[in-house]
């Protein structure tokens, strides 16, 4: 558990302009494993020591002083999203999904969330399940199956909150009894009326609602952008019902192809138009209505003249290095 | 940092003061380095100034966490006198002040910022606070914090938590005048260590202690009747009620002395009026419930008379310790009758409701997030409990308040606890205690200053010499023949005010028979009503037409009509009948319901109440004035 008096300074530090989060983490590192002091600790350090210790730069410094300013502003903030029941989970937290820090190669790591509800969830073996906004009605079949699967092996099922494949994967998991994260889109104290929704899973436990972003920021087409690597990254397994050949879906699969993810894409009937044989073209596994793999169904593609290429297999060991004891 | 010498050097040229008590200085200088300070010294200390003064030497702005309105107006005034820019945020301001004080504050016009507790509950005002350049925290009478001190208040939770979350390098001052040993250690335990502890003497030598024993709230005023003329200077009457700061003050209104009653029921405007009214000396006497005077800085109120025991010696010295600042002599009595301490003891023993009803809030919010106006209707408590019940239950951590838009609902929380009564009870039994040691300050016979200041652990030896067992002189109430007739026609000329007039409706005020209560007229009520009783006896009858005669005697009136009954039979109308013949005024009976209500007594608040009636009133013939052949 973080000191209440620190949360000031993690908000703050989430607040300088142009850091994205392997910088933000990188100084953690500093801060916590090499120097093994507090955040409290370093922002009462001098300038110099910023620049020679933590290798600064000079716009650095002032950005930093001008947030050291502000954090009686960001108690102001932080008190008013604990008094809502909103908590506030920094990257060195125990509470902290070890599943996310894995998946995303610590630096890359969002060094906060913001969450509400069971946090517990954020521990539990997991499986996201994304696609389209206007997802056909097989694929939410597929996402229906797919939950119900989850749910009767204890596993979270991770999805957006988007119209579609996303609302159905929540949906069903709860239809299921199972367990759900949600990934906003937007801050978490904006969420209003979804809280309102799944109100009764919330405070049963059955869902988390976890946002990355400031509270208050809106929705937008960026920070939705923003939030798939967080989904995916939540997850152990990943499941894609439907996808584009371009949009998030999309975009979110090569982006995990790329982060070597398992990434298991339903195999689509002949008729289909969509891009998941592209997907499984380019590295992705098909599966089939009830999420099994189908390895040896190259002729029936070759069949349709669909370009192909026999997914990769990918272990563990692949991955980025696993950094040992981060943020611990 | 500035030295002592160069601080005094500041305080002379911007506040006009020659130097710092040591206290204040030594609380001063803590907070210049950024420390934690909880500061404890009598009323009249100077406890503002040691906020005030670091605020005008920060860069930025000092936000003042203060419960209560009437102090805040009062402090800005005489800021802006000393070319200090301060202002405040509240409720009794308009949202468009309000908001345009916001903006002054982020760009930085403001030093020094007033705001009630409660803000913190509000979206724009966090939303501001982003936009501000906030320099230090202060937290005015913090015994509020404590459900251990005598004026706890649920707002403040919110506030130790923000203290919580501040860089621990941030100036705080916490500021009270009644802290007891347990309240303080509370207070320290609750900011969480890192702060200092300053406290001072309690002593008040120029308070003139007095209790008055009498038989009868007709004693009391009979004996205030008598004797306030005399007492030198000006002051104010508690009461301890809303409805007794009515009934003192027409009761002077009759005998010919000036007063004005004061009570948190009055609006904004008035209140604001008499606060200024008090400054000006313009009545001998304000009659006011405690929610008057806490923090006003004026510095010769003469006398301060309690006709109600407070419900323990920490009101009774908060209460009184806002007198006789100037340090001339000042007169504090408190009346006693035994009956007295029923009206505290019922508030102790009621200000909790039974278990069964957190449950049926907690039942209703486990289903979906309620305001509190739904939680009124689906739950049906009254207002007050529902305040109560929701407080406790946010102090449990069994619901959060959160904001949906610009609206506030409240949410069961996931993994809530189960409720737990034992707190509760421990608070009763530590009230009850309380309210006994009071009855021990009425009756004690040794120094009353120092069992005040023993009660708030003020360590000391030497007696006051100046209250009545000191000095062995004590009041006496002789309640004569003439004063007894006196009391009696004012009784019966006495009726209450039925204020309903406002925008919305074109009614107008009416006045009642009695109080209930104050005379017989209730139980006559409730006999024919409940008992069997009969009609209403000619006496209800003969009342209602003297009120009639003082207060509307020059009207001319078309008809009488009367609310149409649920469950009592044809005893208003028949009583209708009568005041209709006696007045010659014609009797309509055509204002009917149109659909069958329930009694509002089964109601516990106005919106349910406002629910079972509202629209179920008809009146069939509006114009049956003009075919009336009387006319
Ligand atoms: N050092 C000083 N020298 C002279 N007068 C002072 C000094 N400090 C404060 N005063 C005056 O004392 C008066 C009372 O101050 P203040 O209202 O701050 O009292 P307080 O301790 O807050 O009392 P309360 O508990 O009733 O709120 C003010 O008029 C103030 O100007
Ligand atoms: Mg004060
Ligand atoms: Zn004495």
């Amino acid at each position: 558990m973080i000191l209440s008096s620190e949360i000031s300074f993690w908000i703050a530090l989430t607040q300088i302009p142009r850091w994205g989060n392997v910088k933000v983490n990188t100084l953690l590192q500093m801060i916590f494993e090499k120097e093994k002091i507090g955040l409290e600790d370093f922002f009462s350090r001098s300038v110099q020591e910023w620049k020679e210790k933590f290798g600064l730069s000079e716009v650095d410094c002032e950005n930093f002083t001008a947030a050291k300013n502000e954090l009686p502003n960001y108690s102001f903030i932080a008190e008013d999203l604990l008094s809502q029941g909103f908590e506030i989970i920094p990257i060195t937290s125990s509470d902290y999904s070890s599943t996310l820090k894995e998946n995303l190669n610590p630096l890359n790591a969002p060094p906060l969330l913001y969450i509400k509800g069971n946090k517990k969830i954020l521990q539990e073996s997991s499986l996201a399940i994304v696609g389209s906004r206007d997802a056909s009605e097989i694929s939410l079949q597929f996402t229906d199956k797919i939950a119900r699967l989850a749910s009767k092996q204890y596993k979270v099922v991770v999805s957006g909150f988007a119209k579609g494949v996303d609302k159905q994967a929540l949906d069903s998991s709860l239809k299921y009894k199972g367990q759900s994260i949600i990934v906003l889109p937007q801050g978490i104290s904006t969420f209003g009326s979804g809280i309102t929704k799944y109100y009764s899973q919330i405070i049963e436990g059955d869902v988390l609602v976890l946002s990355t972003f400031f509270p208050k920021s809106p929705w937008s087409v960026q920070l939705a952008m923003a939030r798939n690597p967080i989904i995916y990254g939540l997850a152990k397994e990943i499941y894609v019902a439907e996808s584009g050949n371009e949009g998030g879906t999309w975009s979110g699969v090569l982006d995990g192809l790329r982060k070597k993810r398992n990434i298991f894409v339903r195999k689509p009937e002949a008729i289909e138009k969509n891009a998941n044989n592209i997907l499984i073209q380019k590295g992705a596994i098909a599966v089939d209505f009830d999420g099994n793999s189908i390895p040896f169904q190259y002729e029936e593609i070759e069949q349709k003249q669909l370009v192909f290429a026999e997914p990769k297999n990918i272990s563990k060991e692949t991955k980025y290095p696993q950094q040992e004891n981060l943020f611990k | 940092m500035l030295s002592r010498i160069e601080a005094e050097a500041k305080l002379k040229t911007l506040f006009g003061l020659e130097k710092f008590h040591d206290n204040q200085w030594n609380a001063i200088e803590n907070i210049f380095q950024g420390k934690r300070v909880l500061l404890i010294e009598k009323t009249g200390f100077g406890k503002s100034l040691c906020y005030q003064f670091p605020a005008t030497q920060f860069k930025g702005i000092t936000v003042i966490f203060s419960p209560l309105i009437a102090l805040m107006r009062d402090q800005i005034k005489k800021l802006n006198t000393l070319n200090i820019s301060a202002q405040c945020i509240n409720s009794e301001q308009t949202d468009e002040e309000n908001q345009s004080i916001i903006e002054q504050a982020k760009q930085g016009k403001i030093k020094i910022l007033y705001i009630a507790p409660e803000r913190q509950e509000n979206n724009e005002w966090i939303e501001a606070t982003r936009a501000m350049n906030l320099s230090m925290v202060v937290v005015d009478e913090a015994h509020c914090i404590s459900v251990w001190g005598h004026d706890f208040r649920p707002a403040f939770r919110r506030i130790i938590n923000l203290v919580k979350l501040l860089p621990t390098n941030f100036p705080v001052l916490a500021t009270t005048a009644t802290a007891t040993k347990r309240v303080e250690d509370d207070i320290l335990k609750q900011v969480g260590g890192n702060i200092t502890c300053i406290r001072g003497n309690l002593l008040r030598d120029n308070f003139h202690l007095r209790t008055v024993k009498v038989d009868s709230e007709d004693e009391k005023l009979a004996w205030l009747g008598a004797t306030i003329n005399q007492i030198p200077g000006n002051g104010i009457i508690y009461t301890g009620t809303r409805v007794n700061t009515e009934i003192y003050s027409r009761w002077f209104e009759h005998l010919g002395i000036s007063s004005i009653a004061y009570n948190a029921g009055l609006d904004g405007e008035l209140r604001k009026e008499i606060e200024n009214g008090l400054l000006d000396n313009r009545w001998k006497c304000v009659i006011s419930t405690n929610a008057l005077g806490m923090g006003i800085d004026k510095h010769d109120i003469r006398f301060i008379v309690h006709t109600q025991i407070p419900a323990s010696p920490i009101h009774y010295y908060q209460e009184i310790g806002r007198a006789g600042r100037d340090g001339k002599p000042t007169y504090l009595i408190l009346f006693f009758t035994p009956d007295d301490v029923q009206l505290p003891k019922a508030f102790i023993n009621t200000a909790r409701p039974s278990a069964e009803k957190y449950e049926r809030v907690i039942a209703a919010l486990k289903k979906e997030p309620l305001g509190e106006r739904d939680f009124m209707r689906v739950t049906n408590l009254k207002t007050t409990q529902v305040r109560v019940i929701k407080a406790d239950l946010l102090d449990q951590n069994i619901i959060r308040e959160v904001s949906y838009g610009k609206q506030r609902k409240y949410e069961f929380q996931f993994n809530a606890p189960k409720l737990s009564t034992t707190s509760f009870e421990k608070l009763r039994e530590a009230k009850l205690n309380e309210l006994d040691k009071m009855l021990e300050y009425v009756e004690t016979k040794s120094c009353r200053m120092s069992f005040l200041r023993n009660y708030l652990s003020d360590a000391h030896t030497e007696s006051c010499g100046k209250c009545d067992n000191d000095v062995q002189k004590s009041i006496k109430v002789h309640y004569t023949d003439e004063w007894k007739e006196k009391v009696e026609a004012f009784h019966s000329s006495y009726f209450p005010a039925l204020e309903i007039e406002d925008a919305k409706t074109n009614l107008v005020n009416g006045v009642a028979a009695s109080y209930y209560g104050a005379t017989n007229i209730g139980s006559i009520i409730h006999k024919c009503k409940y008992e069997n009783g009969g009609d209403f006896p000619n006496s209800l009858v003969k009342q209602t037409l003297r009120a009639f005669k003082k207060y509307f005697s020059k009207e001319t009136f078309d008809l009488i009509l009367y609310v149409p009954p649920t469950e009592s039979g044809n005893l208003v109308k028949h009583f209708a009948e009568k005041i209709s013949v006696a007045l010659v005024i014609p009797l309509s009976h055509n204002l009917v319901k149109t659909k069958q209500t329930q009694p509002q007594k089964i109601f516990q608040n106005s919106y349910l109440k406002h629910d079972n009636v509202a629209g179920t009133f008809n009146y069939t013939k509006p114009n049956e004035e003009t075919e009336n052949p009387f006319c």
